[in-house]
């Protein structure tokens, strides 16, 4: 005969993940390395130092180091220490532009970049440092003028996250 | 430093605020707008059964990415998403004692009345001062639009509200404390 | 011309029209499923089925041997014949163990299948020595709830979305009603439950709501990640996504053989186009044009009262400027067919159904069909 115990725990014990059926992300491990760090740092650097030189020519390195960090973040890999690091250097890149270039260099981006930007700034605000989250505002504004909310959509729905 | 000083005061410091508010409140506003594309959905867990997939997370794949949106460290707001239901927490600015006690016990007086309210949720999700879950069934029944801009407006006024208290606790301890040393 | 249907402040959860058009079912987001008869201008309310014990989630009305099959949140699925001026429900044994979501008639309208929250896809067909519906099930590879479903016009694929981010195309081939299937773009082999395709448009978002082309050999999909895809099995199955910027859809149809229609969380339908020999997808106009309201009519009285209500004088109303006054659940072809469609309906959360001229309201259609 079975004995009435009062124990409890076996309610808690959680079924459904031992169900064939049940949904599994898709294991895709691109051995993603992210943006290399050293190059991204001597794009920033040559801009502020030329910037009474040349006006064009210096935000064209900014952005240079902007496209760079979007088509190399490693989207498909599951380290999430080289998703940290890549997050990081996106945002050292965003916080360095002057406001009033930040539209130039979202005009630049396709539709693919436009997202991915999109995704590290809510990436960025999950980790205020002191000022981030003001430039990072200024950022979404503009990115939001070019990609509307189908951009913010996808930031939630896109199973591979940054 | 008297009233009007420390209401000028106030004033310049709102100000400053009001410069990170409106793209704040701007960002909030869009990202409620694409989140909240919630439908009807049946469990596909529990026989016969319809509840926000955000709060049992029963099937990962039904939940959406959560995001923060940040104005500075202590002020921000959670938005989890999901196919039927979405949850927005705020984490309201508390700078010192009497604005932390303040908010904790204006917070905890709203979620007492939590079904007058509709969308609130009765329990913050921790790290967080207020809670909302806005299911298909409120967006059935309000404009959806509406629905963002009473979060929107909620978060306005929740900043101003918890200031005034502060100024009226404060000057009414002022009357009380010069009442009780005239007896000396 | 839009011709809008009330149908109170319920949302409308889904809609079929009869083969001849003058007939409406409908339910109003619970248990019972509404028949409406045209009059006029109107809808006539003339019947209400109701057998369900929740929510009805899917109707479809077969337009030739005109019976309606519905099914619901309940696990079941009624199939209701026209007899002497009553609707006659009979009850189908779906066997699943979660909510239907969707249900449609095959083009021949000797079967149906409805998609469920049990991960499968329930093909019945009816059994003339036992007089019973009978089902059989095509459960393998779908990890998530089955949300929508279209026919082939063969009579024998199944093109299935769901929420685990995959668009398929199944085979309902039921080898005891009918003869062997000739081979299609999709594929020779058709057994039963064979998965004959498998499309994801990358990243995630839940599909909303799946089309077979005229033709049959292009699937349109929608899903939750505001994107609209469209799959090519005569061009090597290649796939085609448009990711833009609007809110994601819920409903999409095939209104030509080269364009379609979708519409979803922004209240307004909108005319894609698919080009096969440039392999490209492109938005051509939205079907709800606003009307921008004159400004500056105010007048001096009306001004006054406003302030005195609401303490403001701007305009400041609830409504959307778009006819649906909230999201668009579904969108069927009402007049036509899918290969020269002449007019679509839609309903919304908002509880109202809208009828759009495709030939009238939009040259710049026509233009590009």
């Amino acid at each position: 005969m079975a004995k009435n115990t009062g124990a409890s725990k076996f309610r808690k014990v959680d079924v459904d993940q031992y169900d064939e059926d049940k949904f599994q992300d898709e294991d895709i491990d691109v051995a993603d390395q992210g943006p290399n760090d050293t190059e991204v740092s001597n794009l920033l650097a040559q801009y502020p130092l030329l910037s009474s030189a040349n006006v064009n020519f210096h935000t064209g390195k900014n952005q240079d180091a902007l496209l760079l960090v979007l088509n190399s973040a490693p989207i498909g890999s599951k380290n999430q220490a080289v998703k940290d690091r890549a997050a990081n250097t996106v945002v050292r890149v965003l916080t360095s532009f002057k406001v009033a270039d930040i539209d130039r260099a979202v005009k630049s981006l396709d539709q693919k970049n436009v997202d991915t930007l999109m995704k590290y700034i809510y990436r960025g605000f999950e980790s205020p440092s002191d000022g981030s989250s003001a430039s990072l505002l200024t950022w979404h504004e503009k990115v939001f003028a070019a990609g509307g909310l189908g951009s913010i959509v996808r930031v939630l729905t896109d199973r591979k996250r940054v | 430093m008297d009233y009007s000083c420390c209401s000028t005061f106030l004033f310049i410091l709102l100000c400053v605020q009001a410069a990170t508010l409106k793209p704040y409140l701007n960002c909030v506003k869009e990202t409620l707008t694409a989140a909240m594309c919630v439908q009807s959905f049946d469990s596909q867990v529990v026989e016969r059964h319809n509840k926000p997939e955000v709060e049992v997370k029963s099937s990962k794949e039904l939940l959406l990415t959560p995001v923060v949106i940040s104005r500075n460290e202590k002020e921000k707001v959670l938005i989890e998403s999901s196919i039927n239901s979405i949850r927005i927490s705020i984490a309201v600015k508390q700078a010192d004692e009497i604005e932390k006690i303040l908010c904790h016990k204006f917070m905890r007086f709203m979620m007492m009345r939590a079904e007058n309210f509709v969308i609130l949720r009765r329990k913050p999700v921790e790290g967080y001062d207020i809670s909302f879950l806005i299911t298909n069934v409120h967006t059935e029944q309000m404009y959806k639009h509406k629905l963002v801009d009473f979060i929107i407006q909620f978060m306005e006024e929740i900043d101003k509200e918890i200031n005034d208290m502060k100024l009226a606790v404060n000057s009414r301890a002022r009357l009380s404390a010069e009442e009780f040393l005239k007896c000396f | 011309m839009a011709e809008k249907h009330n149908f109170g402040v319920n949302p409308v959860t889904c809609h079929a029209v009869s083969g001849d058009k003058t007939n409406l079912a409908l339910s109003l987001n619970d248990h019972e499923v509404k028949i409406y008869k045209k009059s006029g201008n109107k809808w006539q309310e003339t019947d209400t089925l109701g057998e369900h014990g929740q929510r009805v989630t899917g109707i479809d009305w077969a337009s030739k041997s005109n019976r309606i099959v519905t099914c619901g949140a309940d696990r079941n699925a009624y199939v209701w014949t026209y007899q002497n001026g009553k609707w006659k429900p009979e009850l189908v044994i779906l066997r699943i163990n979660r909510a239907a979501t969707c249900v449609r008639w095959s083009p021949e309208e000797n079967k149906f299948a409805v998609g469920c929250g049990a991960r499968l896809i329930s093909v019945s067909y009816y059994e003339e020595e036992h007089r019973w519906w009978v089902s059989k099930h095509i459960k393998k590879p779908i990890r998530s709830t089955v949300t929508c479903l279209d026919w082939h016009p063969n009579n024998v694929l199944i093109a299935a979305g769901s929420t685990d981010f995959k668009a398929r195309v199944f085979s309902g081939y039921i080898k005891e009603i009918e003869s062997k299937p000739s081979p299609c773009a999709w594929g020779t082999k058709m057994m039963f439950a064979t998965p004959m395709a498998e499309f994801s448009n990358g990243g995630g978002g839940w599909v909303h709501a799946i089309s077979f082309s005229p033709s049959g050999d292009r699937i349109a999909w929608v899903g939750h990640d505001s994107s609209v895809s469209v799959a090519d099995a005569a061009n090597e199955s290649r796939l085609v996504v448009i990711k833009d910027s609007f809110l994601p859809f819920l409903g999409i149809t095939w209104v030509s053989e080269n364009s379609m229609v979708a519409a979803g969380y922004d209240c307004n339908p909108m005319l894609f186009t698919y080009d096969a020999g440039k392999g490209s997808l492109s938005l051509v106009s939205k079907l709800d044009i606003p009307q921008e309201k004159a400004a500056g009519t105010v007048s001096a009285m009306n001004r006054f009262r406003d302030l005195d209500k609401k303490a403001s004088s701007g305009d400041n109303s609830t409504e959307l400027k778009t006819q649906h006054q909230n999201t668009i659940t579904q969108v069927s072809v009402f007049d036509g067919t899918k290969a020269q469609c002449k007019r679509i309906s839609t309903s919304g959360v908002d509880g109202n159904l809208i009828i759009w001229d495709l030939n009238v309201s939009q040259h710049s259609i026509n233009a590009s069909f």
